[in-house]
């Protein structure tokens, strides 16, 4: 194999990666496990049987739901919609970067005010960021689309 | 210093900011097609077209060079700059 066929092969190998979307239908496979998912978790608090475990994996099948709708194709996907895409990235992920600086302060002057008695000062856990790093993802990128029609 | 364009005077002594106009709805009458039938021979969504023509979305170098040879015209008879101050 000669050195332009490997940097070609390269390139294409990265424009997939690049590229990759699922198809249009993980859409509304996506939305349908977070809707089950959010509705177990809810449900979940409210019956007597608590099960770290079952949260644990109810957490994560949301974040799945949530990153096939992020993932997947729209109906017609051209250089706009790209665009679109890229701007609703940047958007989450510096409005992510700053919830995960904020809510921690956020959620100490509740605790103070309310004198809880869990540790005021904590981390948020990896599910908090994720979730609200692709709701803001999805969200600004059918507004962005929205504003654009 | 004297310049002779007096955009380059503008350019200099006030903050001016450069925006693109399109003539692509005037075109597209002229070839009678709807907005979904220029979308369909460039290979974008009838949305892209849309906000192509209230210049809310600019085109990149291909689809301005796939709109030229629909519209059979140099890419500047259609996109224009505009300097506003």
């Amino acid at each position: 194999m000669n050195t332009e066929t490997f940097c070609e092969a390269e390139e294409r190998r990265l424009q997939k990666l690049k590229n990759f979307k699922l198809p249009n239908y993980f859409k509304k496979i996506g939305a349908i496990i977070v809707l089950l998912s959010l509705l177990l978790l809810f449900s979940h608090k409210l019956m007597d049987f608590e099960s770290e475990t079952f949260r644990y994996i109810l957490q994560r099948t949301t974040l799945i739901g949530l990153l096939f709708v992020a993932l997947a194709k729209e109906k017609v996907e051209d250089e706009m919609i790209q665009s679109l895409r890229t701007q609703a990235f940047t958007i989450a992920f510096i409005a992510g970067v700053l919830y995960a600086l904020v809510q921690p302060l956020v959620n100490y002057m509740v605790f103070t005010v309310l004198q809880s008695e869990k540790e005021p000062l904590s981390d948020l856990g990896d599910f908090q960021v994720l979730w609200f790093l692709l709701t803001v993802y999805i969200m600004f990128f059918y507004f962005l689309k929205r504003r654009q029609a | 210093m004297v310049f002779a364009n007096g955009l380059h005077y503008v350019f200099l002594f006030s903050k001016t900011k450069t925006s693109m106009k399109n003539r692509i709805k005037v075109e597209r009458a002229i070839l009678d097609i709807t907005q979904e039938d220029l979308a369909k021979r460039i290979g974008v969504s009838r949305q892209t077209i849309n906000s192509i023509e209230k210049a809310r979305y600019v085109p990149s170098t291909v689809l301005a060079l796939k709109l030229s040879e629909v519209f059979k015209k140099p890419v500047n008879e259609f996109f224009f700059l505009e300097e506003t101050v």
